[in-house]
Parts: C-alpha cells; sequence; structure tokens
C-alpha cells in the first residue's frame, strides 16, 4: 500500500480505548484508519483508494458499530502533507442524489421501512457530529413523509401504546378495587357513578401525558413558558413598574 | 390573542367611541371629554390622575418641541412625521455616515408605507433557502407574485435618506451624542437634554449643548441612552455576528436573488445562521442569545456550512451588536417614549426589527402630532400610552405568533428538521411570506389550516422519533 504515515497523537487513544464511548471528535482519527482498514480486510473494494482526502464508507454490513472497534492495527493513511485533518463526509452507498434510493431497501419486493428509518437516523446522527457544507450539487432532498404513515406508527407507536395501555389496565384495575373497598359500589356500579367516571377520566390523562418523573416538572414549566412572553409585553402597562428591571 | 386582531380592529373602525381590546388592557366605553373620545380613554387601574390632553395648556407663541434621539430609521420617520405635522423637531444622531451592523431586510410594506424610492433597494430577494441541520434543503418563493420580494438594503442608504426626508420636512438634524436628560419638576415643565454637539470646525470631541425640550423620543437603538435615563429597564438580547465576504462574480450570481437560512445546534442554539446578499458582497452571520461566549464557534460552522458558496471569499469587515429580545418593562415614562429597538421591538424567530423601528417612529410621532393638535397644545404621558396602545394593539398577533414558531421549531435539531420539512409545503410558504411580507396574520383557509396543523404535527413526530433512534446510535 501507500506510505502509512502513523501518527503518534492517535495510537495511544486507540489503544487505551478499544471500545470507543460516544466521543467523537477524539476519536476522529482512529476511526477513520479503522474503516479503511476494514474495508481493505473484508475487501469490498469499491475502490477503497489511499488519497488525500479519507472517505468514510458506511457499509450496511459494518452497523455492528462494536465490532469494528476492537481492530487494533493503528494504520492512518494520508498522503503526507495533510497537515489538517479533513472532516469525513458522508457516504453511503444506497444515499444516492441527495436522497435516499427506495430500490436498494427492498427485502421480500417490498422497501423495508425499518431500514430505510435507521439509514436516515444515521445519516442525520453523522451530520450533526461533522456538520458538511451544504452543495448546490449535491442538494438534500430527502423528506421523511416518503416513509408511509404506517411504518411510523408500526415501529414508534405501537409499543409506546402497549406500555401505555398496560399502565392504564394495571392502574384501572387497582382503583377500581380502591374505590369498590372504599364505596362497596362494584364495577358497574362505578360507571354509573358521575365522580367515578372522573376519575377514570383524569386516570387515563394522566398516564397519557405523565410518562417519566420529568414530564410532571416539564409541564409546570411548559405553562409558565407559554405566557412568558406575554407578560414581557404587558410589563409597559403595569402601574408600578418592578425595581428590578430585568425580565 | 387572535381575537385581538379582527375583532378589535373591526370594532374600533366601525364606531371610534367604542374603544375596547381583549388582551392587554379592558378600557371602559367613556364620552365625557367630546370630540376625540378614543384617544383620551382613561387607564381605569392607574390611580394617576388622567388629564387629557385636549385640555392641556395650549402653548402660547411656540410649536411644541421636541427631540429625537438617534437617526436610524425609527428616529428617521418620527423626525418627518413629526415635522410635517407642525412639530419643532430636533434629530440628535450620533455618527451620520454609520453602517449599522444589521441584515438589512426590509418587507414589501415598509416600501409601500414609507414610500421607499426602489433604488434604495440593492437587490430583491425572492427566493430563499433553509437548510437543515442535516443540509435537507428547501427553497421557498415559489408562491411570490413577480412584484413581491423581500429587499435588502444598505443601512447607512436607508438612514440617510430617512433623514433627509425628515430635513426636507423642517426638522433640524444635529451630529451630536445624546448623553442625559434631566426631568421637569412639575408635570408641565420642559425636559432638559445634555448633548455633546459635533462639528468639524469646531474643538475636537464637540461642544457640550443643552437644549430644553417639551417631549422625547428615544430612538437610539439596542443600547439606548435614554431607555437607561428614563429607568425603562433591561431586556434580554441576543448577540449578532456577521461577516461581510466578497465573493467572485460567479458565485455572486447565486445569490443574486437568493437568501439562505441555515438552521442546526452546531449554527446556534437558539438562532438561525444566514448567508444574505447586499450590493456586491454577501454578509454570512449568526446570533444566539444563550451561549454568546461561542459566536465564534458558531459563525465558523455557519461558514463551514456554506463553505462551497463562498469558498475563495475575502472577508471585508467583521461586525456585531445586539438585538433585543423582547421590549423593555417600561416603554413610556412622562413625556418621555421609547421606539424602535430602544424599545425592543425586534421580532423572535426571524429577528426583524427594521419595519417595525420605523412603524413605531412614526406611530408614535403620530400620537403626538394628535395629542397636541399639530403643535399648538403641549402633550402628556396618555398621548404616548396612546402609541403604545395602538402598536401593541396593532402588531401583537404577529409578534405572538413568531414567538410560537421560535419555541416551536427552534428548539432542537428535530424539531429544526421538522421545521424544514414543513417549509417545503406551499400553504406555509404562501401563509409565511403573506405575513411577512404585508405584517397580518391572515387565518386563511380552514382546511387547510387543519392540514397544515396535522402536517405539522406528523413532520415533528417523524423528527422527534427519528431523534430517539439517533440517541440509540453511538458511531
Amino acid at each position: 500500500m501507500a506510505s502509512l504515515v502513523p501518527l503518534p497523537t492517535t495510537l495511544p487513544t486507540l489503544s487505551a480505548k478499544p471500545h470507543r464511548s460516544t466521543r467523537p471528535h477524539l476519536t476522529l482519527l482512529p476511526r477513520r484508519s479503522l474503516s479503511l482498514l476494514h474495508a481493505k480486510c473484508t475487501g469490498d473494494g469499491a475502490g477503497v483508494v489511499v488519497s488525500s482526502t479519507p472517505e468514510k464508507k458506511l457499509d450496511k454490513k459494518q452497523e455492528a458499530a462494536p465490532d469494528s472497534e476492537k481492530k487494533e492495527e493503528p494504520s492512518l493513511v494520508s498522503s503526507g502533507a495533510v497537515a489538517v485533518v479533513e472532516m469525513p463526509k458522508f457516504k453511503d452507498p444506497r444515499w444516492v442524489k441527495g436522497t435516499w434510493d427506495l430500490k436498494q431497501f427492498e427485502k421480500d419486493g417490498r422497501a423495508d421501512w425499518d431500514a430505510v428509518i435507521d439509514a436516515e437516523a444515521r445519516r442525520r446522527k453523522w451530520l450533526e457530529d461533522y456538520p458538511e457544507e451544504s452543495s448546490n450539487d449535491d442538494a438534500v432532498v430527502f423528506d421523511t413523509s416518503i416513509i408511509p404513515w404506517w411504518a411510523w406508527i408500526k415501529r414508534f407507536h405501537l409499543p409506546e401504546a402497549e406500555r401505555l395501555n398496560g399502565r392504564a389496565a394495571m392502574v384501572g384495575f387497582f382503583m377500581a378495587y380502591f374505590v369498590d373497598s372504599m364505596t362497596g359500589l362494584g364495577l358497574v356500579d362505578q360507571m354509573g357513578n358521575f365522580f367515578c367516571k372522573t376519575l377514570l377520566f383524569v386516570a387515563v390523562v394522566g398516564i397519557l401525558i405523565v410518562r417519566k418523573n420529568e414530564d410532571i416538572d416539564n409541564l409546570k414549566k411548559l405553562l409558565e413558558e407559554i405566557t412568558f412572553y406575554d407578560k414581557q409585553w404587558q410589563a409597559a402597562w403595569e402601574d408600578d413598574p418592578p425595581t428590578d428591571s430585568k425580565k | 390573542m387572535a381575537s385581538l386582531t379582527s375583532a378589535a380592529a373591526a370594532a374600533t373602525r366601525a364606531d371610534p367611541s367604542l374603544h375596547s381590546f381583549v388582551g392587554l388592557r379592558r378600557v371602559p366605553l367613556q364620552n365625557h371629554l367630546v370630540t376625540r373620545n378614543e384617544r383620551n380613554a382613561p387607564k381605569t387601574p392607574r390611580s394617576l390622575q388622567i388629564r387629557a390632553s385636549k385640555s392641556s395648556p395650549r402653548l402660547s407663541g411656540r410649536p411644541l418641541r421636541v427631540a429625537v434621539i438617534g437617526g436610524g430609521p425609527a428616529g428617521g420617520a418620527a423626525a418627518e412625521t413629526l415635522a410635517k405635522g407642525g412639530v419643532e423637531t430636533i434629530l440628535i444622531e450620533r455618527k451620520l455616515d454609520n453602517s449599522k451592523p444589521c441584515g438589512g431586510a426590509i418587507p414589501l410594506c415598509m416600501v409601500d408605507e414609507f414610500a421607499l424610492p426602489l433604488d434604495l433597494i440593492d437587490r430583491r430577494v425572492n427566493k430563499m433557502k433553509m437548510i437543515s441541520p442535516s443540509n435537507v434543503e428547501v427553497d421557498i418563493g415559489k408562491t411570490l407574485a413577480p412584484s413581491e420580494f423581500i429587499g435588502m438594503v444598505r443601512r447607512e442608504v436607508l438612514d440617510a435618506y430617512l433623514r433627509s426626508r425628515a430635513a426636507a420636512a423642517g426638522a433640524s438634524v444635529i451630529n451630536g451624542l445624546f448623553l442625559k436628560l434631566e426631568t421637569p419638576q412639575d408635570s408641565t415643565g420642559s425636559y432638559k437634554i445634555h448633548f455633546t454637539q459635533f462639528d468639524e470646525t469646531l474643538t475636537l470631541g464637540g461642544e457640550k449643548k443643552t437644549m430644553e425640550v417639551d417631549a422625547i423620543i428615544g430612538a437610539d437603538g439596542a443600547n439606548s441612552r435614554v431607555a437607561k435615563e428614563m429607568g425603562a429597564g433591561d431586556y434580554e438580547y441576543a448577540i449578532a455576528f456577521q461577516e461581510r465576504v466578497r465573493i467572485s462574480d460567479a458565485k455572486m450570481e447565486y445569490y443574486k436573488e437568493r437568501a439562505e437560512m441555515y438552521v442546526g445546534d452546531d449554527v446556534s442554539p437558539d438562532f438561525y445562521g444566514w448567508v444574505f446578499p447586499k450590493c456586491d458582497h454577501v454578509a454570512v452571520g449568526t446570533g444566539t442569545v444563550t451561549h454568546k461566549a461561542d459566536i465564534k464557534k458558531f459563525q465558523a460552522a455557519t461558514r463551514l456550512r456554506a463553505k462551497d458558496k463562498i469558498e475563495g471569499g475575502k472577508i471585508i469587515r467583521v461586525e456585531a451588536h445586539p438585538i433585543p429580545e423582547h421590549p423593555r418593562p417600561k416603554r413610556v415614562s412622562g413625556r418621555v417614549a421609547l421606539v424602535g429597538d430602544a424599545a425592543g421591538y425586534v421580532t423572535k424567530c426571524s429577528g426583524e426589527g427594521i419595519y417595525f423601528a420605523a412603524k413605531s417612529g412614526r406611530m408614535c410621532a403620530e400620537a403626538i402630532v394628535e395629542g397636541s393638535a399639530n403643535g399648538t397644545r403641549m402633550v402628556d404621558e396618555s398621548d404616548f400610552r396612546n402609541y403604545l396602545r395602538k402598536f401593541d394593539q396593532l402588531y401583537w398577533p404577529t409578534y405572538k405568533v413568531l414567538d410560537v414558531l421560535q419555541k416551536v421549531f427552534y428548539r432542537s435539531n428535530a424539531a429544526r428538521e421538522a421545521f424544514v420539512e414543513m417549509c417545503a409545503d406551499e400553504y406555509v410558504q404562501k401563509m409565511t411570506f403573506d405575513s411577512y411580507l404585508y405584517k397580518r396574520v391572515v387565518p386563511g383557509n380552514p382546511l387547510e389550516d387543519l392540514k397544515l396543523a396535522v402536517n405539522t404535527i406528523g413532520s415533528l413526530v417523524r423528527a422527534s422519533a427519528l431523534r430517539r433512534e439517533m440517541n440509540k446510535l453511538t458511531l
């Protein structure tokens, strides 16, 4: 292969952290070398060229990220005079002309929407960590609405719905028992009672809104946040402007 | 809040004596002061004695004298309206050739309302490109009519023009720096302003002068001295940082009528980065409220995102300026009022301020002219409160909608992705441009609104679902 110029700084990082944590900027160089190495090893060719602009190939097979980290060889490729580190650009064989080529996602003759969602999540994560220049020639035109609504529901809503229904059932059972023991009303009688129906409504809404402990605080803050701007504008109409003028 | 626009506006237009508006203050009907009721509706919660200007003492032998501090769009517009209305106007501007760091975008309604000559406008932007954190691009502007555009101006040119109009109307423009003001001892006395007058022929550093005036309009911008003197209070502000870059003609061709807006956490955590075309160069900038110390980092990120398009450009100027985020707690005190950036009239989400500065300057001046019956009577605080009331009533919906948009769509990268996705929708584009160009918050077609609401929620849900997937990934 062409001249390999090991940069000393990358070596300790590589050997010290075989299982990389989510600190992308520190392990930038090693990751690049790893992928190139990997590409060389698996020989998925497609021209892994040793050039001055190293590129990272995201191969579908390599998606099991932890595997690639265990490779030790710290070979770093550069054309010698690369003083400035080039940001690795996002590349994926299925990403064609600024959008996902749905034909490449086909499984059993139909598009595998889960894979599209995964690929897009990966792309966004990549770009968030390594922002790239927007380009006129290679404009990104992908729109998430091409993924049909039922694919989203199946993947994201249903597990959550299952969890919430479970919670509702458990709360409902316990509350029915509790109210019965307090008032002697059976389930059928409880349904006829207005107070019990209200309690049921509150319980269902509560489960929907409060999913984590943090949600309670978030909701309180939300109310304040909604009216904050209004209060700032109405300050001029206060009779006695506040002495601490910071609003 | 939406009821403010149509209902209240319709009511006041239909019957001037019926003065009510929902939201800010409830004002009871009054008709003891015969002719100009709507002006003089008292503010009942205030315990001050309400004295309508109609019964104010008539100024003998001299017209009302008003000092306008600051000669930007707000000051220029105010001075012109005052001078035209027969008020003796003094406009004090510290730097007559000042090129205030600014995006420089003005809406179409400003060109109409202020009768701006079209040669003032360097470029007419009719295409905007929104770029999401993952570089998804959306072009907006296809719904614009050929005659509609966003005007890009040079501030030094616009400000000088408005000042010259004020001078032509009879205002005296003084090159000076306002220092302090002295409030009068009683309610009818004059204010005394201290300022340094600059004149090349005179001493270096200028000559200290004082002047007695009846009222003061503070139009001196985000770091307003008048606001400090009158105890108006502070506001949160954003820092806008901008670099003017001269790029090659070939690259400039792309920006001929196009402005770009970059959103993303890398570019700004609570605002956006922009590339706006100016006369012969582009302005690349960004801004932030919460992370002011990282502004250089955000600027570097903005330059990176636009790298291909501004490559090889030479930076000809670097500038920064604070931008208010919300109005000051007190905008009127006695016979001193704030307008423009000094008052804090910059919208959220887009950070637009020029039009509101000029309009508020004009509205304040109109209130003074009316309250003083064309300069013949003394004014008092109630006239200035009239201006506040009118301004708030007219533009509150615009400000609130933009605030909601900022809160919803600038929260996180996921929300920004949804935002850019929504911008691809034609209805959204039409509504956005209508409300920007004409400053109207029009309800629009209810069915389309419903579709829009559903699509918005859909976009947000999809983006946040992807976000959750992203969090599970470690690259």
